[in-house]
């Protein structure tokens, strides 16, 4: 299974991928995604589920079921869009609360077995190569904290020359 | 010196956030106009966004998310990058306190640099800040002093921060790890945090790594 998360306009959206594989689902803002308010009842109130329900709550089993996350995303601050934002940060269910030593660094342990190439496609006008440089941190660590088996980030100076890549 | 302290946990009551202001708070000093706000739960109203555009100095207190800000104050920031831009009418300093749960504070850098690149775009002085590990202990260890025991060097940074944003300076980015061995803190949150908040919802361990 391959999921594309993505902030883009349903209609550009569209434009460039009219077609969706059947084995491809596709997240999007459906403008009612409830911030992650840390309070941990994915790990220890509902194990695996968000506690807040918007449609949102199943990120981690979603996660479980991928071989491949392909995420689009205005590049902010070197960071993701605030939406791409809220659905990493509603994806810790797919991790466990436990914690293991990566490289000598403190992570959480995995909760399912499955890996994911993790493809992050950066559009935006201006961006300047600091904001490039932490953009590419934050996928490389994004990467290590979901055990994606490869990550890859591509930067586009505007939106609509991602149609060829993405098509 | 008009000083803001922006909590920025999305989680309501008590927060690690808030601990961290309220410890540094005292470190200040007198004569400055602190006006605390809360970003859980609420969107900011544009008075605020106006009252934050005149302030000296931003000093930001957050958890990290997946490497980065919370979703609901990134939305936030990127919101008073526009003020900044139509209001701002002097230099504002921006002070950082993020806290993550892993040890390693140095895995708070990306989000750093976030802030910093924010700074940036919004016309902000960045002044730098400090990056803490295991910052849900802070809960547990909230009543014990700055300078002594899991805090000590946050003691001192807390108090080099304080100058800094007294003398209009600026502060290397401190990443700090709690002064407690690493098994002994991974011992705490597992045994005594995890295990010990599940059993009160009646959960076991083998039902904290279920699979779906």
């Amino acid at each position: 299974m391959k999921m594309i998360i993505h902030d883009l306009d349903s209609a550009v959206f569209n434009s460039f991928i009219p077609h969706v594989a059947s084995d491809i689902s596709v997240l999007s803002d459906t403008g009612h995604i409830k911030p992650c308010i840390g309070c941990f009842g994915c790990w220890i109130k509902t194990p695996g589920i968000c506690v807040r329900k918007d449609g949102y709550e199943n990120l981690g089993k979603m996660l479980s079921e991928c071989d491949e996350v392909t995420i689009i995303s205005k590049c902010i601050y070197g960071s993701y869009s605030p939406f791409i934002r809220n659905v990493l940060d509603r994806s810790i269910p797919y991790l466990l609360p436990y914690f293991t030593s990566k490289n000598g660094e403190t992570h959480h342990q995995r909760r399912y077995n499955n890996s994911f190439v993790f493809t992050v496609h950066f559009y935006g006008e201006d961006l300047t190569e600091a904001e490039r440089e932490t953009a590419k941190e934050l996928v490389a660590a994004n990467g290590i904290n979901f055990y994606s088996s490869k990550e890859k980030v591509f930067f586009y100076d505007r939106m609509e020359s991602m149609k060829g890549a993405l098509g | 010196m008009k000083i803001a302290l922006m909590n920025g946990s999305p989680k309501p009551g008590n927060n690690n956030s808030g601990i961290l202001l309220k410890k540094i708070e005292p470190l200040l000093g007198e004569g400055n106009e602190l006006t605390s706000i809360s970003t859980s739960g609420k969107e900011l109203t544009p008075d605020q966004y106006r009252a934050l555009c005149e302030m000296d100095v931003l000093l930001f207190a957050f958890p990290l998310y997946i490497d980065a800000l919370p979703s609901h104050l990134f939305r936030i920031i990127i919101e008073l990058e526009r003020y900044m831009k139509e209001y701002k009418e002097k230099e504002v300093r921006v002070y950082v306190l993020i806290n993550n749960g892993f040890y390693e504070g140095h895995q708070c850098h990306i989000a750093m640099k976030i802030m910093e690149n924010w700074c940036k775009r919004s016309g902000l002085t960045f002044c730098g800040g400090i990056g803490q590990g295991a910052g849900e202990m802070m809960g547990t260890i909230s009543n014990v002093p700055l300078g002594h025991g899991p805090l000590k060097d946050l003691g001192k940074a807390m108090v080099r921060i304080s100058e800094n944003i007294a003398n209009g300076t600026q502060v290397e980015k401190r990443m700090l790890s709690p002064n407690v061995p690493r098994f002994f803190w991974k011992l705490m949150a597992t045994h005594f945090f995890w295990n010990t908040t599940a059993r009160k919802n009646h959960l076991n361990r083998r039902d904290i790594l279920r699979k779906l």
